[in-house]
């Protein structure tokens, strides 16, 4: 019964992972329930930010639509002039604390996202010359690389943001410039190891220019590696944000994110305002921890380079 | 004299069968019946040994041979129980000295490896953080609860042994500062400690260099005569199994072919895979008497018919110029070290070294590891600087062309690698990569080079449809006929083959080596071919280059450097290669521990410079120190 199929093991297993290399990846990653729970409740999170002007009751950041009647209301009271529900209770200004989280999280998602997405593009092509040029230009990128790293990242990014002042584009810079290095060096280790391996240099021997090496060999064999840390990075962007905007250098007053909403409220923890901060506080914490969760596990799937 | 030591030989013989029939009659140390291994895979459990039925009888070595994928290593690897127990099922019996393997406890398990079935591994085994006689002691402390000094005194007589020489002062060595071939005589050291009944070797010569590889099989040979006992040699080689075995398994894909007396499977054997298996194995010798170079006959697997060789012309066609001259070529790597990082010594990887290379003709490198011959390769494709030298192609020198001629002289020549599994981008269909080049060069349109791919897949006997398949889709052999494609995808005059056959396994490596020169034969290559592997070299080249650290030694045509070896290290290399001939079993070789030596040098040193004889028209011999 075997004996036509295991006559060729190498054609049938190899037409498996065919089939689909990415339903494969998802079934690899699935096998751990806390994984899958972590990316379920990612999903979920970044649903609600896409989706929050749909989802709320009000727009946290429109002045005209919060009433200062409303202000510092418990979860589960109702607005005295909106009628509606305040669900997570309100500030001050009588903003809705839950519309605030969610509008929070497009801002710390966002900004998470995109500097380390960025900070990945420049960090894995320098790091990618280095490990093919080699000599000055390695030692050049490295020895900034060392630098880089041997600074503490929250010190950097508060020198960076107090000359540059507050926004949303300051700190994505200031995250790009705290983070590139690790993308480097990750980038530099795994292509060290693929630069020795036999078709860069038979691509070499063809006489390919560079830039077709480093993007169409290189790159794509040291892209695994790269997508953890990116997971990774994105949430370590997400807590740096929160923590510049909880000093307030981050984000404005005016569009709080999760960070700010965490400072708002912890003037008044001791007053018994426990909502304030806590419920931002949650929300943020689930965001990282869904995204490491989802980050580990995909560590372990991309490690045994089989294949 | 001669004679005379045939007789001595046949007496030898004589005793050596009478032995053998009172062996007979005791029951076997190693018993497998029906032993089925099956690998949980996706849920599934496929077996990957089926049915395998053979005995190893006292002082007797039972070789199984099979290309990789045949289920050789499972086998050895299930009788040590050294199989995970959650992804891998063991059906059938194993007996040892009439025990059952497969149901002993863990307990149990653990008290009969080392004490009475040991192993040794391709690369030896051996912890890098403790010295080669702690470790040694450690076992002997262990297993045969001996007190430190019995122990230490005990390592010392098993190095010796093994024929370690300075054996007392090498037990404060660590394993890496031996060399591979020495490394394994430890290894084989510590599982002599616990004199067991039965040694499995799993391809233990097989990383070794051949002259090394020669000691071992002899060491393990002598070993088993003093020691008096049984071996399981897990190979691949046709010729090491001529060398060593008393009877042999066939294996393939997991089936047994055939077991059975080692002459009767050489000489005899009526099965079409074992035939195939033999006739494919590069058999030195089989050449003598021929100038040019000729095709492996081919053996079909399953009918057992034999394809003759095709006997065309391959003769080099002679021209005044040389394509490819190479001359006073020297590449150094320094070594660095010390706190300020300054130079501490010099590899001479490649030594003053000149030849010349005709259109269509074939050019053997052939050497030991750390011999220079892929440096040669590499700093002639200009993937290393060389120091010195000129190497110049079709009358341009390389190394006054500016940066755009030299690439575009480069594209004249390409190279084919070892590793068909690393010399492929993993991540991009066969058929881009074949086509990058063409793409890039020339000025075809996007349909006029997947023609081109199409026509250069045919050209290596594959179908032009396999172009949208990833590397991992195909085997060994089919990696490599694509790498032969992308090497020729931009017309090249010169193609260097490094090793391109050596990870090849015997039958494959047989189809390779007449592709190439089915390929030579029809568009007029010109071969540098970059191998340790004699008899392949037999088959495939016009000249022999033979190289000993960083130097060439011998070059000339191949019939006068097989037939009349002039220099002693190329009488060395060629008298080591294991021979497929199972009688010549017995003969004792004498054994030998000289080491390969080693091409790093102090910063000071300047190589003599010996001067080289012409002993026959255009057979040149570097004359010896």
């Amino acid at each position: 019964m075997s004996g036509t199929q295991s006559h060729n093991p190498l054609v049938t297993s190899a037409a498996k992972v065919e089939a689909s290399p990415l339903a494969h990846a998802f079934h690899q990653f699935a096998r751990s329930r806390l994984a899958l729970f972590g990316l379920a409740l990612l999903l979920l999170i970044v649903c609600a930010a896409i989706f929050a002007p749909w989802l709320t009751p009000q727009n946290p950041y429109d002045l005209m639509q919060l009433d200062i009647l409303d202000g510092m209301l418990p979860p589960g009271e109702a607005s005295m002039s909106q009628g509606f529900i305040f669900r997570l209770g309100s500030d001050e200004q009588g903003r809705d604390i839950y519309s605030a989280i969610l509008y929070g999280l497009r801002i710390s998602l966002i900004v998470g996202v995109i500097s380390a997405l960025t900070a990945a593009i420049v960090g894995s092509v320098l790091g990618l010359l280095a490990a093919y040029v080699g000599g000055r230009t390695e030692s050049t990128i490295m020895r900034l690389v060392d630098l880089q790293l041997s600074f503490p990242t929250i010190l950097v990014a508060l020198m960076i943001l107090a000359t540059l002042g507050k926004g949303i584009t300051n700190v994505v810079l200031a995250l790009v410039i705290v983070e590139w290095a690790t993308f480097a060096r990750a980038a530099r280790g795994t292509a060290l190891v693929e630069t020795r391996r036999e078709y860069v240099e038979a691509a070499d021997c063809m006489g390919l220019p560079m830039r077709s090496i480093l993007f169409r060999h290189l790159l794509p064999n040291c892209i695994p590696p790269l997508i953890v840390i990116v997971t990774v990075q994105i949430a370590k962007a997400i807590s740096l944000e929160a923590t510049l905007s909880f000093l307030g250098v981050g984000v404005p007053v005016t569009e709080p994110s999760l960070g700010l909403l965490i400072a708002n409220g912890y003037q008044f923890m001791f007053a018994g305002k426990y909502w304030l901060s806590v419920f931002p506080g949650i929300a943020l914490l689930a965001t990282i921890a869904s995204i490491n969760l989802v980050g580990d596990r995909l560590r372990d799937v991309f490690n045994p380079r089989g294949a | 004299m001669i004679e005379n030591r045939n007789i001595a030989m046949q007496g030898d013989d004589v005793a050596e069968n009478v032995r053998k029939a009172f062996e007979m009659n005791r029951p076997p140390i190693l018993s497998i019946r029906d032993l089925t291994v099956s690998f949980l895979n996706n849920e599934t459990w496929t077996p990957v040994v089926r049915d395998i039925s053979f005995d190893v009888g006292r002082k007797e070595t039972v070789a199984v041979v099979g290309e990789s994928g045949s289920g050789k290593s499972v086998t050895a690897m299930s009788v040590m129980r050294l199989l995970p127990a959650e992804t891998s099922r063991v059906q059938g019996s194993i007996m040892l000295d009439g025990r059952s393997l497969t149901q002993m406890s863990d307990e149990e398990i653990r008290d009969i490896r080392g004490n009475e079935v040991a192993m040794i591994f391709q690369e030896a085994s051996l912890n890098p953080v403790y010295t080669i006689g702690f470790q040694l002691v450690e076992t002997l402390v262990r297993h045969r609860r001996m007190m430190r000094n019995a122990a230490l005194a005990e390592s010392v007589r098993l190095l010796e042994k093994v024929r370690i020489p300075a054996a007392r002062t090498r037990l404060n060595d660590y394993p890496h500062q031996l060399s591979g071939g020495m490394r394994q005589r430890v290894a084989i050291a510590m599982a002599l400690a616990c004199q067991p009944k039965l040694l499995i070797a799993d391809e233990p010569t097989t990383a070794l260099d051949v002259t090394i590889q020669a000691q071992i099989i002899e060491l393990i040979k002598h070993i088993q005569q003093e020691d008096d006992m049984s071996v399981l040699f897990i190979t691949h080689d046709m010729g090491v199994v001529a060398e060593v075995s008393d009877r042999t398994v066939v294996m393939y894909k997991g089936d047994m072919i055939e077991a059975g007396p080692t002459e009767q499977i050489f000489h005899h054997s009526s099965r079409p895979y074992t035939r195939a298996l033999l006739t494919s194995i590069p058999q030195l010798g089989s050449m003598t008497g021929k100038s040019e170079p000729e095709p492996f006959p081919v053996v079909d697997h399953t009918t057992g018919e034999v394809t003759p060789p095709d006997p065309a012309d391959r003769s080099v066609v002679p021209a005044p110029d040389p394509m490819l001259r190479v001359s006073d070529l020297t590449v150094r790597f320094d070594i660095r070290g010390g706190l300020f990082g300054g130079v501490t010594g010099r590899v001479h990887a490649v030594e003053d070294v000149s030849f010349d290379l005709f259109r269509g003709e074939t050019l053997s490198i052939v050497g030991e590891s750390g011999c220079g011959k892929s440096t040669t390769a590499r700093a002639i494709m200009g993937l290393v600087k060389p120091k010195s030298g000129q190497i110049r192609l079709d009358g341009g020198e390389l190394g006054e062309l500016s940066a755009e001629m030299k690439v575009a002289m480069r594209r004249k020549m390409q190279m084919v690698f070892q590793d068909p599994f690393a010399s492929l981008n993993p991540r991009m269909v066969v058929g881009d990569a074949i086509a990058e080049p063409i793409a890039r060069f020339t000025d075809l349109s996007a349909r006029g080079v997947a023609d081109r791919v199409a026509e250069l897949l045919e050209l290596v006997g594959l179908a032009p449809d396999m172009a949208r398949r990833f590397p991992h889709q195909f085997s060994g052999g089919q990696r490599q006929r694509i790498c032969i494609a992308r090497a020729l995808a931009l017309n090249p005059q010169l193609i260097v083959a490094d090793e391109a056959v050596s990870a090849l396994d015997a039958s494959v490596k047989a189809q390779v080596v007449n592709l190439l020169l089915d390929l030579q034969q029809r568009l007029g290559l010109a071969y540098l071919f970059i191998s340790h592997d004699m008899a392949v070299v037999e088959r495939i080249s016009h000249r022999v280059a033979v190289m000993y650290l960083g130097e060439i030694v011998e070059i000339g045509p191949r019939e006068a450097i097989f037939e009349n070896p002039q220099h002693p290290y190329t009488r060395t290399l060629l008298s080591a290669v294991p021979v497929a001939d199972p009688s010549r079993r017995h003969m004792n070789r004498g054994l030998d521990e000289t080491e390969i030596k080693s091409p790093l040098r102090s910063v000071d040193y300047v190589p003599p410079r010996l001067p080289i004889r012409e002993v026959a028209p255009g057979h040149f011999v570097r004359q010896v120190s």
